[in-house]
Parts: structure tokens; C-alpha cells; sequence
């Protein structure tokens, strides 16, 4: 752990006013935005970027995690009012929580989802201060190979666990680590793949990714649902308030799932959405009355809502000690870090500790807005879920626009996006996940980096990565990772045989 | 026909991969550099070949839900057709009309295109979002948006 010195650092950052200030815009946005239909944190963190511009690192930093863990937030809040969960992180959550709204409960849902999303966030914040500066000593020595099996196992791990087919996943991945060889190579200076166009030297910004993949490709959908009936009205939410047996029944789950959801975050590939599920389906296989779950039950919300939390706290360990994201969301969140010239990694606690911790410490005080002052005004955040859809379609445009046009004032650009925007629309229609593109564009150019140092290091001896003990690890985990969904389908088809 | 999408994409993917590898063997290389900037192109050129062959043979996994998803009917088709057209329009007029008024002009025509009759609304929103948006950047912010044919 660092020095109590440092962290009363962060702490100062966060309970500065300014600070406060930030987090409190931060899971504010982030609520509004994860609550919409199919807008998830990595679009709420992709139209927040510029507005970070000229901001001080560490306040911009605070605000951004805020948005992140509000739009997880968020995401429930659609999950139980629509059926209709924002990101797939609260998928889980609508299980338990939607049958709860139908039966009158609505506010006792949102406020099950609140206070579990409390503590979830909160003890796995606790772990997050352990671990994190562990991790981070433990990773000052790694070397360029040890980093790029590290990346390695990442991609693979989110090419393997994402949902549906592992090829199409991994060609996802291919293909978005090939559209960040665009532009200059930054060894050896050749350009790479720009087709003459002085625009793509720099290379494809990933914000113009992120925000096509993501948001406009929602918007192709939000234009197929357009006439889909939306929210009716925020006043048949029902009472807020919650029993002392409904409290009872929410510390169980809350208890096990902030543990076991923040491990799941800071493993490469898992995060929030596998967290939920093994939430929801761990919490049914040791409860005493499974066949309660599905049908309204406190514990089927309970799990998953604390888990989707802490694994958001959890995938922060990796992208702050190691600098490498193990989602889509946290790659996201990289780069936002990067926009504002903070390099994340092993060195971020010593060089920056003021944003290292006041990311951290800013997690508490985010956590106790969320519950104190989001909880409350939910039924009027809910309002946004009456905005009728065409006119929804054009703020997602035009934010998504504007987000671009702001930071490289460049129509070039723009066009990009749309076309990024029909990729992702047409990758949603084949089931190819985009979290492995996004993942890999954004790890693509580091990879390539570290694999280069190494191989520069040992004259061009492939061995170097076995050589090393952490890299030897980490790539067998790698190829571990990936051969066991193939042995998973291969002993599938026998026992169909 | 499941398995006629798999052929598809697989043949789609197989082309870009021979385009992206035929451009990685004109890069430049030097001497006296161990990995040069072609080794990594080359190498993902050729995992998407191979990934897109074993996809050309693989059977198709989807679930009836993802099956649904690609059934999109004409109007929508249309009406996705016709964003994009109102779409490439505002980039193309962005830099010359403005960005309050051409934003303006986005949100107005794109919703009601999409079907939404309450004009009182739209007309409040699609001003008074981006004259909002505008004065964050411009004056908060200090980036400048394109001013267009606005005396601002």
C-alpha cells in the first residue's frame, strides 16, 4: 500500500470541492446515459472525453470513474422499469428486478438495486486500495515481453469468454488490432495503410471507434424499435422504502457477491457481465428457495447488482497498476486516461499519486452520492426514459457528432464514425462482439510496441517470451484461455454424439 | 442458408485480409532491425485469412434471437437509410452553414423524419441543445466550434 502521506493525496483531491463537484457531475451524466435504451458506460465515457480537455488530470479522472460506476447504475434502473437493460452488465439484474416492477414493486426494486449497488461498490473499493498498489509493485519489474503476453492473455480472455462464437470474437479482435497498424509506425516512422490521406497518418482516433461501434450502431437499432412503446410514466413506481427483512435478506448476497464480483472484475475479460450472471446464478444454486428466483425475488436482485459494482471497482486494479484494460469498458476508460497525457501503469501510484488515489478515494464519496442523491430522484431520472425515441435518435447523433468533431476538428473524421457506426450495426447483426475490437485497437499499438522492444532486446530471438518465468505463465494462460472453449464444444458435440 | 452467411462474410473477410497482406509486403523495410514495421501486419494479415477460412467452413452457432436480429424490414431499412443520408448532409454543410444553425437543422429534421409529430418540442430541443452545447465549449471549455453564417 503506499504511503498514508499519498493517500490522504487522493482523499484531498476527492473531498475537495471541486472534486466533489466532479464526481457528483460524473454519476450524474453516467446515470442519465446508462439508463437510456442500449447506452452503455463505454458511450457515456466516450461522449465525456472532450468536455475533459484542459481539465486538471486527477478532478477529470474522478469524474470519469464517476460516470463509468454511475451508468452501471443506470443500467439497472432500465433493467427493472423496461426490461430493457441499457449494457449488458444488468442484464442479469432485470431477471428478478423486472417481475418486482410488474408486481407494484418498482421503487422497492430500485432501491434493492441502490443499496446493494452501495455496498458492492464500497467493500470492493476497500479491496481495490489493498490490491491495486500489490499489483503495481509486483508489475514495476515486468519487462516488455512479461507486458506483451500480459496483453496477450487479455485479448484472448475477452475473445474467449465473450458471448456466442469464439471465432467470430477473435476475427473481431484481428481486425481491430489491423485498424490500428493505420498510420505511423512510431519505430521506425513508415507510414502504414494511409491510403494517401494526410489525415490518417496520425492514425484512426479511438474515440471515432468507440463512439461509431458503440453509439451510433445503437442508433440503427433505436431506428428498428423506434415506434416500441417507451416509459409511460415515472409516478407508478410504488414506495422506496425497504423492511428490516428486506435489509436482512439483501446482506447475504451483498456480503459474497462483492467479493467474489470484484475478483471476476479484475480478471481480463470477465468484468461486469460475467460478474452479474455468476451472481444471479451462484446466489440461485446456494439459496434455500431457488424456484423463488425469476419471479420477483430480493436475493436474484441482490446478487447481481452488488456483483455488476464491485467488478467495476475490480477491472479499475488492472487498468491502474498494469495500464492494461481488461474490457471493452475499461479500454475506453484508457483512453480517456491517455487524452490526458496520464499513462496508467506500475509507475501511475509514484509519478501521479494524486490521481491514482483520488480515483480511488473518489469511488467512496461516488458510491454515497449514487445512493443518497440518485436513489431519491430516480422517479424523476426515469423521466428520461419518456423521451420519445426519433427524438432520442438524434441527441445520440448528435452528441456522438459533436464528441468527435470536438477533438479532432476534422469532418474526415466524421465520416469515419458513420462508417464505424454501419461496421458496428452490420457486426450486431452477425454476432461478431465488438468489446474484442475496441480491446484490441486500443492494446493493439502497445502490443506491437512491446513485442518490438523484446524482440529488439534479444536480437530477434523468439525465445526471450519463454524464457522470462512471468511471460512463460502468462502465455500459457493465454493459450489456455483459448483452447478451452474449443474443448468445451468438442466435449458438447460428444455428448449430443 | 445460416450456412450461406457464414460463406459470405468468410469470403468478405478472406478478400480484406489478401488486400490488407498485399499492402503489408510493400511496406519498407531497413536492415539491421529485427522486427520491422511489416512483421506484425504480416502476421495479422494472415491469422484473418485463416480465421476467415475456418469461418467459410464452420456451421453457423447463432441463437434464434440473433437469427431475429438480422431480419430487418424495408421501411426500417429505409428509414436507417435515411439518418445516414440526413447524416452525411451535416457533415458535408457543418463547416460551411455553422454549428448552432446546421445542428439545429440535424435534430428538427431527423426526428421528424423518424415520425415525431409534436413540432412545438422538437423545435424547442433541437435550439436550445445545441445553443447549450455550443456555449459549453466555446465559452467553458474554450474549443471553438465552426460559427458558420452566425454573427456570434
Amino acid at each position: 500500500m503506499g504511503s498514508l502521506e499519498e493517500i490522504l493525496t487522493g482523499f484531498q483531491v476527492a473531498i475537495s470541492l471541486e472534486g466533489i463537484m466532479f464526481v457528483l457531475l460524473g454519476v450524474f451524466v453516467g446515470t442519465f446515459i446508462g439508463m437510456l435504451p442500449g447506452l452503455g458506460p463505454i458511450t457515456a465515457i466516450a461522449i465525456m472525453i472532450p468536455i475533459t480537455y484542459g481539465m486538471d488530470p486527477a478532478l477529470a479522472l474522478v469524474m470519469m470513474a464517476g460516470v463509468y460506476y454511475g451508468a452501471v447504475f443506470g443500467g439497472s434502473t432500465s433493467s427493472i422499469l423496461l426490461n430493457a437493460p441499457g449494457i449488458s452488465g444488468t442484464v442479469a439484474s432485470s431477471f428478478d428486478g423486472y417481475p418486482m416492477a410488474q408486481n407494484g414493486q418498482a421503487g422497492k426494486a430500485l432501491a434493492i438495486a441502490a443499496i446493494s449497488s452501495f455496498i458492492g461498490g464500497t467493500i470492493s473499493v476497500v479491496l481495490l486500495m489493498a490490491f491495486a498498489p500489490m499489483l503495481s509493485s509486483v508489475a514495476v519489474s515486468f519487462g516488455p515481453p512479461a507486458y506483451f503476453a500480459l496483453m496477450l492473455l487479455g485479448l484472448t480472455a475477452i475473445a474467449s469468454l465473450s458471448e456466442g462464437s469464439t471465432l467470430k470474437a477473435l476475427i473481431s479482435a484481428v481486425v481491430g488490432f489491423m485498424v490500428a497498424t493505420i498510420g505511423i509506425d512510431p519505430q521506425t516512422g513508415t507510414a502504414r495503410f494511409d491510403f494517401g490521406v494526410p489525415r490518417l497518418l496520425d492514425g484512426i482516433d479511438f474515440l471515432v471507434i468507440a463512439l461509431g461501434l458503440f453509439a451510433i450502431s445503437e442508433v440503427g437499432y433505436l431506428v428498428i424499435n423506434r415506434f416500441k412503446a417507451s416509459f409511460a410514466s415515472a409516478k407508478e413506481l410504488g414506495s422506496l422504502k425497504l423492511s428490516k427483512q428486506d435489509l436482512k435478506d439483501i446482506s447475504g448476497p451483498a456480503g459474497r457477491q462483492s467479493i467474489l464480483g470484484f475478483i471476476l472484475g479484475i480478471l481480463p475479460g470477465a468484468g461486469a457481465t460475467i460478474a452479474s450472471f455468476i451472481g444471479y446464478i451462484s446466489e440461485k444454486r446456494i439459496s434455500k428457495n431457488p424456484e423463488k428466483f425469476g419471479k420477483g425475488y430480493i436475493k436474484g436482485l441482490a446478487g447481481p447488482e452488488t456483483a455488476n459494482n464491485a467488478a467495476t471497482s475490480g477491472s479499475f486494479v488492472p487498468l491502474l497498476s498494469l495500464g492494461i484494460p481488461g474490457s471493452g469498458t475499461t479500454a475506453v476508460m484508457l483512453g480517456a486516461f491517455l487524452v490526458l497525457g496520464i499513462q496508467p501503469g506500475p509507475m501511475l501510484m509514484g509519478d501521479h499519486p494524486d490521481v491514482f488515489w483520488g480515483v480511488i478515494a473518489s469511488m467512496y464519496i461516488g458510491n454515497i452520492f449514487l445512493l443518497v442523491l440518485n436513489l431519491p430522484l430516480i422517479p424523476y431520472i426515469a423521466r428520461v426514459l419518456t423521451t420519445p425515441r426519433p427524438l432520442l435518435i438524434s441527441l445520440v447523433m448528435m452528441f456522438s457528432l459533436i464528441g468527435v468533431y470536438s477533438i479532432s476538428f476534422s469532418t474526415f473524421d466524421l465520416y469515419l464514425l458513420l462508417g464505424f457506426g454501419v461496421l458496428g450495426f452490420l457486426m450486431r447483426m452477425f454476432a461478431f462482439p465488438a468489446p474484442p475490437f475496441i480491446l484490441a485497437f486500443i492494446l493493439g499499438g502497445m502490443m506491437e510496441q512491446s513485442f518490438r522492444q523484446a524482440m529488439t532486446s534479444s536480437q530477434g530471438n523468439l525465445s526471450v517470451f519463454f524464457t522470462n518465468n512471468i511471460s512463460l505463465a502468462l502465455i500459457i494462460l493465454s493459450v489456455l484461455s483459448f483452447a478451452f472453449p474449443i474443448i468445451q464444444s468438442m466435449r458438447q458435440k460428444k455428448k449430443q454424439a | 442458408m445460416t450456412r450461406n452467411v457464414n460463406r459470405i462474410i468468410g469470403l468478405i473477410l478472406a478478400l480484406l485480409a489478401t488486400g490488407y497482406l498485399l499492402l503489408s509486403y510493400q511496406l519498407p523495410t531497413y536492415d539491421y532491425i529485427p522486427v520491422d514495421a511489416d512483421v506484425i501486419p504480416k502476421a495479422l494479415g494472415w491469422l484473418l485469412l485463416i480465421l476467415s477460412v475456418a469461418l467459410f467452413f464452420s456451421k453457423d452457432q447463432d441463437s434464434e434471437e440473433q437469427k431475429a436480429k438480422r431480419h430487418v424490414a424495408k421501411k426500417d431499412v429505409k428509414a436507417m437509410a435515411g439518418v445516414f443520408g440526413i447524416t452525411l448532409i451535416y457533415i458535408m454543410l457543418l463547416e460551411v452553414v455553422g454549428f448552432i444553425v446546421m445542428t439545429s437543422i440535424f435534430v428538427f429534421f431527423c426526428s421528424l423524419f423518424l415520425g415525431y409529430r409534436q413540432h412545438v418540442v422538437n423545435a424547442i430541443v433541437s435550439i436550445s441543445f445545441p445553443i447549450f452545447i455550443y456555449s459549453i465549449f466555446v465559452f467553458l471549455l474554450n474549443i471553438n466550434l465552426p460559427q458558420g453564417i452566425l454573427p456570434l
